[in-house]
Parts: structure tokens; sequence; C-alpha cells
């Protein structure tokens, strides 16, 4: 393995943060689509920058926003250049390699959850996507799939609503009265 | 006095030690579990540690950091798997100290190594950081705008193959970081004219995002990998094994501190000069390098725990981050209502201190972590992905919308997370990114005033630049950077070995 170049030999398997991938002599596929979808935003955002303020003075409220978005397009120009004079890598596919079935999936499966947290509520929507979710990937049954998955839930639910006191949409379950219920079982009713 | 009752604040309050105790317990974990990172961990738990005080959040904070560093460790050595980028020179030699059979006897003097390390680390920062603090007032806004650009620049050209696609993510991130209303002139900036985006979008979205969800989302194509079962046994390594390695280590810590405290050089890099180092220096290692040299494990983990106490000089006293976690830290930091860089050293010192005393419990935590806890370790570790994968999306989701109680950054959030998903299978680094969002606001604010003050002239910007030492200095620095990417450097290079293989 070269030093300066980590490559992606294993699609980072467990190789987290920042690592990035690619090769370094071949193109993966859509990756000269995404080097020129970045080109054109660039391009798109320079033009935006420019609308900021013009050539109006140095110290603009634009003049950064221009540098930047100027330097992002002449990188991604040169990124589209080089990439597209790099052969194509022979044993993988868009479908398989880069955008599986799966990936698309939980891609769906997450925008849903950020469609119904707000009109559902936190519990009823992550309930549902733990249990799609550990059902799905884990092939396992269904005793597996929600005593793991509702136990998980349970967990996060105590140590963030408790312990971090994040409040999450209620949605349909009343959660306030339920804590209140809990609280007056634990102090045997008294605090009524 | 006042500094030593600072330091020990730690110590005095049961509550703040038990949160660096179990935030190091945790990051060691963290570290360990393939799937999960550092950079992962404290940008989801920024939010849900946004309502507590600074104190009790830069505890837990602080422990998973240290805690991280070191926890990549475990699988670089067990599965050959760096847990987080720093590990990566410790698996060429840990790894096949494993497969001979000797993981116990690697993880232990890992563990006693990242504690050296981390205490030369920290004690470096004490002593350095109050002088760059006094140094970095007379620095002019010019100086730090330069600095921002080199830091993002380090970034993106030694955290990757690619400068250019390094180049690209940090102005990015610049960019997004302009995201709304300019607060000096009010102007709108790539708003779009969309009302939510005036605020500009929350960094926490984009961190949770690129380091959260776009690693789930790449996780997913490894969900049926087997988890890997390990035999070990005894751990703590006799002291004479200790005491052998004690020169080296020293050598390779201070590689770490220094490389750690350049703006834009974290712990990664500092492992592969260690490594590096080590293998010029020792002329007889136990083993051939690469083979399971015990002198290949001891150089990366010490320097790698020192560089943290290193990248905390230039986060605490410029306001600089040196890597990822670093600026993630600074972005913490912001949230708490602190603003990292010279006057918080001279207006909140006792801040300062405090940190330096968490680092150093964390410090001792992880002595205690790594040494003890085999079997819940290995037990932990083969926690399936198909349940791991799904409870990071939950938590991503659940983090991005905690901050602001608002949908749009979970939005915000799943948008980063799709694209850093792609950033991610193409080569293009993750780390400028955060970088520039972050730095970004100082950027912006130092370009202009520095430009201001010389009247709109930029001749009399750069007579300003060239008159400066300092400032000179750094130009250099930059200009080198980017000639290194040219075609005259390769040609230059080229040329020189092959008059040296001439002669040879």
């Amino acid at each position: 393995m070269k030093i300066d170049y980590r490559g992606d030999a294993d699609h980072h398997d467990g190789t987290s943060d920042a690592t990035p991938g690619g090769y370094e002599t071949e193109r993966r596929p859509g990756e000269l689509a995404f080097a020129l979808f970045l080109l054109v935003a660039s391009l798109y955002l320079l033009w935006e920058a420019y609308g900021i303020a013009g050539f109006e003075a140095l110290s603009s409220a634009g003049a950064v926003p221009m540098a930047t978005t100027a330097a992002m397009a002449v990188s991604a120009l040169i990124i589209v250049l080089r990439t597209a004079r790099l052969p194509k890598v022979s044993t993988e596919s868009l479908a398989r390699d880069i955008l599986p079935f799966k990936v698309i999936l939980f891609g769906g499966l997450l925008v849903c959850f950020g469609l119904l947290l707000v009109p559902l509520g936190f519990l009823p929507t992550a309930a549902l996507f733990l249990v799609l979710a550990i059902k799905y990937l884990s092939g396992r049954g269904w005793g597996f799939t929600l005593a793991v998955s509702l136990g998980s839930l349970l967990l996060i639910w105590v140590v963030f609503r408790i312990v971090f006191t994040v409040l999450m949409p209620a949605g349909i379950v009343p959660e306030a009265e339920l804590l209140q219920f809990f609280r007056n079982l634990g102090t045997g009713g008294g605090a009524q | 006095m006042d500094t030593l009752l600072a330091l020990l604040t730690v110590f005095t309050q049961p509550q703040l030690f038990l949160l660096v105790g179990l935030g190091t317990f945790l990051g060691v974990y963290i570290g360990a579990i393939p799937g999960l990172s550092v950079t992962m961990a404290v940008s989801i738990l920024i939010s849900f540690t946004f309502s507590w005080d600074v104190y009790p959040a830069i505890s837990l904070m602080v422990g998973i950091y240290m805690g991280g560093v070191y926890g990549g460790s475990r699988t670089a050595i067990l599965l050959n798997i760096p847990g987080a980028p720093s590990a990566i020179a410790t698996a060429m030699d840990g790894y096949p100290m494993a497969q001979r059979g000797e993981a116990g006897e690697a993880i232990g003097v890992t563990t006693v190594m990242s504690f050296f390390g981390g205490l030369v680390g920290i004690a470096v920062l004490a002593l350095a950081a109050p002088f760059v603090a006094e140094f970095a007032l007379t620095f002019q806004p010019r100086d730090y705008m330069l600095l921002a650009v080199l830091g993002i620049l380090l970034v993106g050209s030694l955290s990757a193959g690619s400068l250019l696609k390094g180049i690209f993510a940090g102005a990015l991130g610049i960019a997004i970081g302009a995201v709304g209303r300019d607060p000096l002139t009010f102007a709108e900036r790539f708003t779009f004219d969309f009302q939510i985006m005036e605020g500009g979008i929350s960094f926490i979205a984009v961190m949770i995002g690129m380091f959260g969800i776009s690693e789930a989302l790449l996780q997913l194509h490894h969900v049926g990998a087997e988890a890997m079962r390990q035999k070990i046994d005894r751990i703590v390594p006799s002291w004479s094994t200790v005491r052998k390695y004690l020169p080296l280590s020293l050598q390779t810590s201070s590689i770490g501190v220094i490389i750690g405290a350049l703006p834009g050089t974290g712990g990664d890099i500092a492992a592969l000069m260690a490594y590096d180092h080590a293998k010029r220096v020792t002329k007889k290692p136990t083993r051939p390098f690469g083979t399971g040299a015990m002198e290949g494990l001891v150089a990366p983990e010490t320097a790698n725990n020192a560089a943290v106490g290193g990248a905390f000089v230039p986060m605490m006293t410029l306001g600089i981050p040196g890597d990822a976690v670093t600026a993630i830290m600074i972005g913490a930091l912001f949230i708490h209502g602190l603003n990292p860089g010279p006057m918080l050293m001279v207006d909140q010192p006792q801040m300062f201190w405090f940190i330096v005393g968490a680092l150093l419990t964390a410090n001792v935590f992880i002595l205690i972590c790594g040494l003890t806890g085999i079997k819940l370790f290995t037990k932990i570790v083969e926690m399936p992905r198909a349940v791991l994968i799904p409870l990071i999306m939950l938590l991503s989701v659940v983090g991005a919308y905690a901050v602001n109680n608002s949908v749009t950054d979970v939005y915000w959030m799943l948008g980063f997370g799709v694209f850093g998903y792609f950033m991610r299978h193409y080569g293009y680094p993750l780390g400028p990114v955060i970088l520039g969002v972050i730095l970004s606001r100082l950027l912006d604010d130092n370009w202009r005033r520095a430009i201001i003050s010389e009247r709109e002239d930029l001749g009399a910007f750069s007579a300003g630049i060239f008159g400066s030492p300092l400032s000179l200095t750094l130009l250099l620095v930059v200009v080198a950077i980017f000639v290194s990417q040219t075609p005259v450097y390769a040609m230059l290079k080229s040329r020189i070995s092959k008059r040296a293989a001439d002669q040879a």
C-alpha cells in the first residue's frame, strides 16, 4: 500500500473517518459524471457569488465567496479533465459497487423518517424505521428483530430523553403524560 | 494558584471526573468498533450535549477524543482494519503480531505507549500553549487568513492522494460556511432567495451528515461481513519491555507533538512519520519491520497520542484546527459560546487549564480501560452491523434534529450524507470540508479586516506580507503546497532522483 494514497481496495471496510476512496490510476463507475456535476454546480455557485456584490470592492461580502467558488470551479475543471483521461475500472459496476439497491432503499427510508418525524412523532417513526431496517439487514426472525429494535429504542429514548434531555417531536404519543405517570409511580403517587 | 485550581477542576468534581472516564471508555470502544468513528461520535454528541453546561460537555468530548485515538489501534492490530486514520501505521506491524498469536502483548504495549505519548503531548501543550498564545496576539489579520488557508490546504494535501480534490473539498466547505446573511453587510449569500437559508446551514448538520450518515451508507456494503474472533490472553506488559522502548518512544512522542501542532496535520501523519523514523533509527528491530516488529508498534502509537496534545496547541491558541476531529472540537466550543483563539487564553485561562486537566484524566483512563475489560471488548466489537447501521442512522437523525429542533436540519444532514457518500466513493476527502465550514468565518473576517486596513489597496497588502517574516513564511508554505502539485515539481523531483541515481 502506498502510504500517501490509501486507495479503496476494500471499499473502506471499517476504515472510517475521512479516509477517501477512489483509485489512483482508474476511474470508478459514475466518477466522471460526479466530477461533471461538481463542475456545473461550482460554475453556478460562482455565478451566484458574483451576484452578491460583483466586483464592487475587495472587502465586499462577495469577495471570499467568489474566490472560493472560483477555486472550486478551477479544481473541478482539472479534476474532470484528469478523470476523463483515466481508464474505467473493469471489475466494478454502478449498480453493484456504487449504488446497490440496499443504499437506495436506505436513502428512501431515511427520507421517510424525516417526513414522518414531526406528524407521527419520534417514538413510532423510530420504531418503524428500526424494525424495518433491522429485519431487512439481518434477515432474522420477527422475535429477534422486535426484541433488538424495540429494546435499543427504549435504551436510546431513556438515555437521550432523560440524561441528555433532548426533546424530540412527540407526535401521536403522549410522551410528557407518560413520563409524568412514571414519575408519579416512582413517588408512590404522593406527588398528587 | 488559580492555574493549579483550574487544572484540578476535573478531580475536585466527581461528576466531571466520571464523565471524562465514561467518555474515554466510550471512545475506546467507538474507536475500536469498525464502522464507528471518533469524528462521527463527537459530531453526534455535540448536538446531544448542547443543553449541558460547558464543563460536563467538554469533559465527555475530551474523553471520547482521547479514547478514540487509542481505540483505533485495537482493530488495526486484531483485524488489520485501522479504526481511525491515526492507526493506519499501527496495522503494519500490529496485525502481523496478532497473526503470530501475540495480540495480547501487542495491545498491552500499545496501551502503555499510548499513555506515555499522550502524557508527553499534554505536557508540551501545558508548557507551550501560553507562549504561543502570547505570540499569537501579535498576529495580523492577514496572518490568520493565511493560517486558515494553510490549514485547509494541508488537510487536503496530506490526508488524501489528490490535492486537487482536497482543494475542492476545502473551498466547498468555505462556501457552505458562507451561506446565509453576511454578518457585516447583511447581504444574502448563496440563499437562492429561500428564507430558511438566511440563517445559514447548521455546521452540525453538515458534520453529522458527512461523518455519520455517509459512513453508515458505506457500511451497508459490508453488512454481511463476519465479525472476527480473536483469542486474547495476557495483556499487561512487563516493566522490562516498557523500559526497553522508552528511548524510542521519547523520540517518536516528540515527532508526534510537533506534527500534531502544525496546523492541518494530525495524528495520522504523525504516526506515519514516526513509523518511518523508527525504521531509520532502529538498527536491530525485534523482527524485520512489517512482520511484527515491536518498534513498528511503539512508534506510531506514541506519536498519534502525543499528537492529541500537539493538535490542541493551534486549536486553543489560534482557533485553527489540526484535523477533522479538532475542527469538530472547535465547533463544540463555539456551540458553548467559547471562541478558541489567543483571546480565550487571556480572558478565560481557567478554561484552558480545565481542558488540560481533562486530557490528563482521559489519558489515565486509557491505561485503565486499555488493560482491563478484554472479555467485554471482544463481545462489543462483535456487534452485528445489521443492528449497528440502523442505530447510527437513528442517532444521526436525532442529533441533527436536537440542536435547533428543526426538521430542516435533518434534511440538510441527509443531503450532505448522500453527497458525502459519493465523495467517499470517488476519493474526495471529507476533512477539508469540515475545516472549511469551521474556518469560513475566520477566513472571511480576517481577509476583510486585512484589506480594509490597507484601504483596499492590494499593493499595500502584498507589501505588508513581504514586510513581515511571519506572513512571508506562511505565504511561502502555501505556495510550496501548490507548486508540489504542478508538473514543474514532478519534473524537478525526477531530475533530482535521476541525478542521485547517476551518482550512485
